[in-house]
């Protein structure tokens, strides 16, 4: 080849080099953010409840055609350790199953189980969650999933931490727990783990964060304050935490393993995509909508913008690590380009370590066996979960461009469940 | 458990009001601990640096390490020659980054690579204020730890290696760093990860410190906390492999991992360190290795007996004990059965550990007078005892280190190699056309006069065993022009068949120094005479 085109071959390999290894050490930085100290580490979990139950919880449940595990769910609720609490199960006008359901658990505990119908034409998530949010009588707004399996301990403890802190939102733990249905459910299940076990602490403590989408608690007239949900974005939860935080509420997170509220993957991949695509497109849109920009300091606009748009930062590293790899093998390079173009694998390789040890972790804290087998799905699978992710990256882009922002909702079979 | 919950917002970090000026700020900062440091590297660095390069006598090795950090510097890759392998580059290398630096304080009264010695001086300056953190951190008061830099820096034996060009002096340097930063206070995984990277680079300035590592693991496995240690221990070892990786793929990227036809590699550069001809036992006498430690003991006793006898009673010591370990690795490897080659520098990787060992041992001994069977009281008899033992230590030490300092402070031993380069610069009359052979020592001045690096100045082995030189002289001896003849060119003539016609085909045309066996002479090839 000619030295022109070798030279702009190696500033090519120079530059995008430079640019992945950035995004995989700062990806690595904030993913280990919980294990940086032992203290560090100590903050992240709920302090110890006092018993007392200072505070009244309303918690919406909104469920669409999911009358196999409702019930389930609210039974579950029902077990609660605190005092003062509602569950409002939000029901569609349009699906008399899982309506039935709930009337049967409203029958069942009168007083403390209502049902809310929806009436809206398409229906989805934030327009439940807002046709609730009018009957709620609590002081907080707790949201949970038709499928959740929630500990009977959470409510205290979630009481203690708002006392405590004087937060405006806080945010407990969701764990997916099935690592061992697919290759891409451990992959699944460890994206939580450092989502809620680590990285949600870290945006927490930098004062921009988006918030999960259950298992998280509002104070009523915050929430009110804020005209509720955003019924056209598709990522509701975390525009709601994108808009919160950035108008200075408090915001507390807090995961202990034996209270996380528990999850399944996707059944299949194809759903994985789906619910990741539908993410992504959320994330998008709460990019687009520049709430982030009112925040005060420039770190924080950066951490905002860097956040929202990692989806595409992935597929942008899909299309170019392959370019990267093909210049390397068929351009013969300078020893020192060639060099170089192998430091982004630094960062990269030491993720793949660090998750293998959140791997053991999460089998200790959740007390389940994890095998070598898993182990080496874990790494296989690395690659092959990134071109997923990449994916679902393009996807989202591709249908928010089309203006095609319907909801594709996954389905649940209630494997966590049993 | 009391829980710090993260929050949202914070209370601003500097509180509203006048600010400090900067310097202030950072000067308050430096704290007690600090200004001991400061002042103890302070006392190392005025004996080290004065008469740098006049001793010790410059080494074939500190010439190699220069011209090889030269060739850096002018892009002709890793060495001025054919790298081969025969040590991780990332030494040199630092060399290179440190060169400008002798330049400040430019003079030539002395040949080159003794000039450029000051570049070593930052490097001791910051393994000294590194020994001291890492004392502190490690549990020695701050007195036990200010003694261990002075064992460090002021030990003649410290004072002649330290000051020289060797890799194993960066090699301590990082390792130092590594071991500092695995005993973080606040237990912080990306110290714990700096410190594999740490280890990594030093590993990769000189690879025998790699004896060390398991020390270096037991220090940081005692300064993890039980949440956080396998993130701890899997962030250092990842960075550590990740870093020493490097040294490997650089050599695949070459093709010269393994060995083959027609080029050098990693592997043979790797089998040709472990298959070197060994120095014999240090316990033979007359053996090489026996004469390396005769040569260190001849310079001090106090450290090396002193921090080996110290470091057997730390193992029990908790806090002290990866220091200990260390010591007896590093012994371990000298003193085991059929132990391989033993070069001289190799102690320069024990001082510190060996200065912390015996700094340790007189704070627990000062501790024991101090505080056993606090019921007896007796404070005027212990106090007694305490400043006679450490009367009777300093009367034994002092006296040996002031003779070997003030050597090393007063003695030019380079006074032949200065002679000979002046006595090159001025009689020889076209550099740029001429070809002379000579140690790696001389090599860098007559560069810096004007011969052709390689092939118009040339290490004198490369004559004999580097086919890309040999290629180059196609007459043999009689294509060189002068031959400098030093003690090491004469050391071994057998092994070299084309130095030794030359030496045997030249004439004497100047010569330094007064000993037979130190002289240097520059000789000149005769080319008429028969062969």
């Amino acid at each position: 080849m000619a030295d022109g085109g070798k030279m702009l071959s190696s500033l090519f390999m120079v530059g995008v080099s430079a640019i992945l290894f950035w995004m995989a050490a700062l990806t690595l930085w904030w993913m280990l953010h919980a294990w940086r100290t032992p203290e560090t580490l100590a903050a992240t979990s709920f302090g110890a409840a006092d018993g007392v139950c200072g505070l009244e919880f309303s918690l919406l449940v909104p469920a669409r055609h999911e009358q196999e595990v409702l019930e389930h769910t609210v039974t579950r609720l029902l077990e609660s350790s605190h005092t003062a609490y509602e569950i409002l199960v939000i029901v569609g006008h349009d699906d008399p199953l899982t309506a039935e359901v709930a009337a049967r658990m409203a029958d069942r505990a009168p007083g403390r189980v209502r049902v809310i119908t929806d009436t809206h034409e398409v229906k989805n998530k934030p327009k439940a969650l807002n046709t609730a949010l009018p009957h709620c009588r609590g002081e907080v707004v707790g949201v949970f999933d038709a499928e959740d399996q929630v500990h009977p301990e959470l409510l205290a403890h979630v009481d203690h931490a708002f006392r405590a802190s004087g937060a405006a939102v806080v945010q407990g733990g969701v764990q997916l727990i099935n690592f061992h249905s697919s290759w891409y459910s451990l992959r699944n299940c460890l994206e939580y783990f450092f989502w809620f076990r680590s990285r949600l602490h870290l945006h927490a403590s930098k004062g921009f964060i988006p918030l999960g989408g259950n298992t998280v608690f509002v104070r009523t007239e915050v929430l009110r304050a804020a005209g509720g949900w955003d019924q056209d974005c598709l990522a509701e939860d975390c525009d709601l935490g994108v808009r919160l935080s950035t108008g200075g509420a408090k915001v507390v997170v807090a995961y202990d393993s034996s209270m996380v509220t528990r999850e399944e993957t996707p059944g299949t991949l194809y759903s994985l995509l789906k619910q990741r695509t539908r993410w992504n497109q959320g994330f998008l849109q709460v990019y687009r909508k520049k709430e982030w920009k009112r925040l005060p300091s420039l770190r924080q606009r950066l951490l905002a913008r860097w956040t929202l748009t990692t989806p595409f930062l992935q597929a942008f590293s899909g299309v170019v690590i392959p370019i990267d790899l093909l210049l390397a093998l068929t351009v013969k390079l300078p020893v020192s380009v060639a060099l170089f173009s192998f430091v982004p694998a630094v960062p990269a390789l030491a993720t793949f370590a660090f998750e293998a040890v959140a791997l053991h972790d999460f089998g200790v804290q959740y007390d389940l066996r994890v095998r070598p087998v898993h182990y080496l799905k874990l790494i296989a699978g690395g690659p092959l979960y990134q071109v997923v992710l990449a994916g679902a990256a393009l996807r989202a882009v591709w249908r928010e461009h089309r203006g095609d922002r319907g909801w594709e909702l996954t389905r649940h079979v209630g494997a966590h469940l049993g | 458990m009391t829980t710090l919950l993260d929050t949202a917002s914070r209370a601003p970090i500097t509180p509203p009001g006048v600010r400090p000026t900067l310097l202030k700020h950072s000067l308050r900062r430096i704290g007690p601990d600090g200004w001991t440091a400061v002042a103890v590297t302070a006392v190392v660095l005025v004996v080290q640096g004065w008469n740098i390069a006049g001793f010790p006598a410059v080494s074939d090795d500190e010439g190699t390490y220069l011209a090889q950090a030269w060739a850096v510097q002018h892009h002709r890759g890793l060495a001025p020659y054919t790298y081969w392998y025969d040590h991780p580059p990332l030494g040199w290398l630092q060399l290179a980054v440190l060169s400008w630096l002798p330049g400040l304080f430019a003079s030539s009264a002395h040949v080159l690579t003794a000039e450029l010695r000051i570049a070593m001086l930052p490097v001791t300056a910051g393994g000294a204020l590194l020994l001291h953190l890492l004392g502190r951190r490690i549990g020695l008061s701050r007195w036990a730890a200010a003694l261990a830099v002075l064992l460090f820096g002021l030990s003649p034996l410290a004072v002649g290696l330290q000051r020289e060009l060797f890799l194993d002096n960066f090699a301590v340097l990082w390792i130092l760093a590594a071991f500092v930063l695995a005993a973080s206070p606040r237990k912080h995984l990306w110290h714990h990860v700096a410190a594999g990277l740490c280890a990594g680079v030093a590993v990769l300035s000189k690879e025998t410190v790699a004896v060390v590592l398991p020390a270096l693991l037991l220090l940081l496995w005692q300064h993890c906390d039980r949440t956080t240690r396998k993130f701890s221990l899997v962030g250092f070892t990842a960075a550590l492999a990740l870093v020493g990786l490097g040294y490997p793929m650089y050599a695949a990227l070459k093709g010269e991992l393994f060995p083959g036809p027609g080029h050098v590699s990693l592997l043979g550069g790797l089998l040709f360190q472990l298959q070197r001809e060994g120095s014999g036992s240090v316990l033979t006498s007359g053996s090489g290795s026996r004469r390396v430690l005769e040569s260190w003991l001849y310079y001090d006793r106090v450290l090396i007996l002193g921090g080996l006898a110290a470091a057997l009673p730390l193992l029990g010591a908790r806090r002290l004990r990866a220091v200990a370990l260390a010591v007896l690795l590093l012994a371990a490897v000298v003193l085991r059965p059929g132990a391989g080659y033993l070069p001289a520098m190799y102690v320069i990787q024990a001082l510190p550990f060996l200065a912390l060992s015996l700094a340790g041992l007189a704070q627990l001994g000062a501790r024991l007078a101090l505080h056993a069977v606090p019921r007896l009281g007796l404070r005027p008899l212990r106090w007694g005892v305490l400043v006679l033992a450490a009367a009777l230590a300093a009367g034994w030490t002092l006296p040996r280190w002031y003779a070997g300092d003030r050597t090393a402070l007063t003695v030019d031993a380079n006074a032949p190699y200065d002679a000979a380069a002046r006595w090159i610069r001025a009689n020889v009359p076209d550099p740029a056309h001429t070809r002379i052979t000579v140690d790696d020592a001389l090599w860098p001045d007559l560069v810096r006069d004007g011969f052709e690096p390689g092939s118009g100045v040339i290490w004198f082995y490369k004559v004999d065993l580097d086919p890309a030189v040999s290629r180059t002289l196609p007459q043999g001896w009689r294509s060189l022009d002068y031959i400098v003849s030093t003690p090491i060119v004469r050391q071994d003539p057998g092994a070299l068949p084309t130095v030794r016609a030359a030496l045997a085909h030249s004439v004497v045309v100047a010569s330094f120094g007064d000993s037979a066996a130190d002289r240097i002479e520059i000789r000149r090839i005769v080319k008429d005479a028969s062969p």
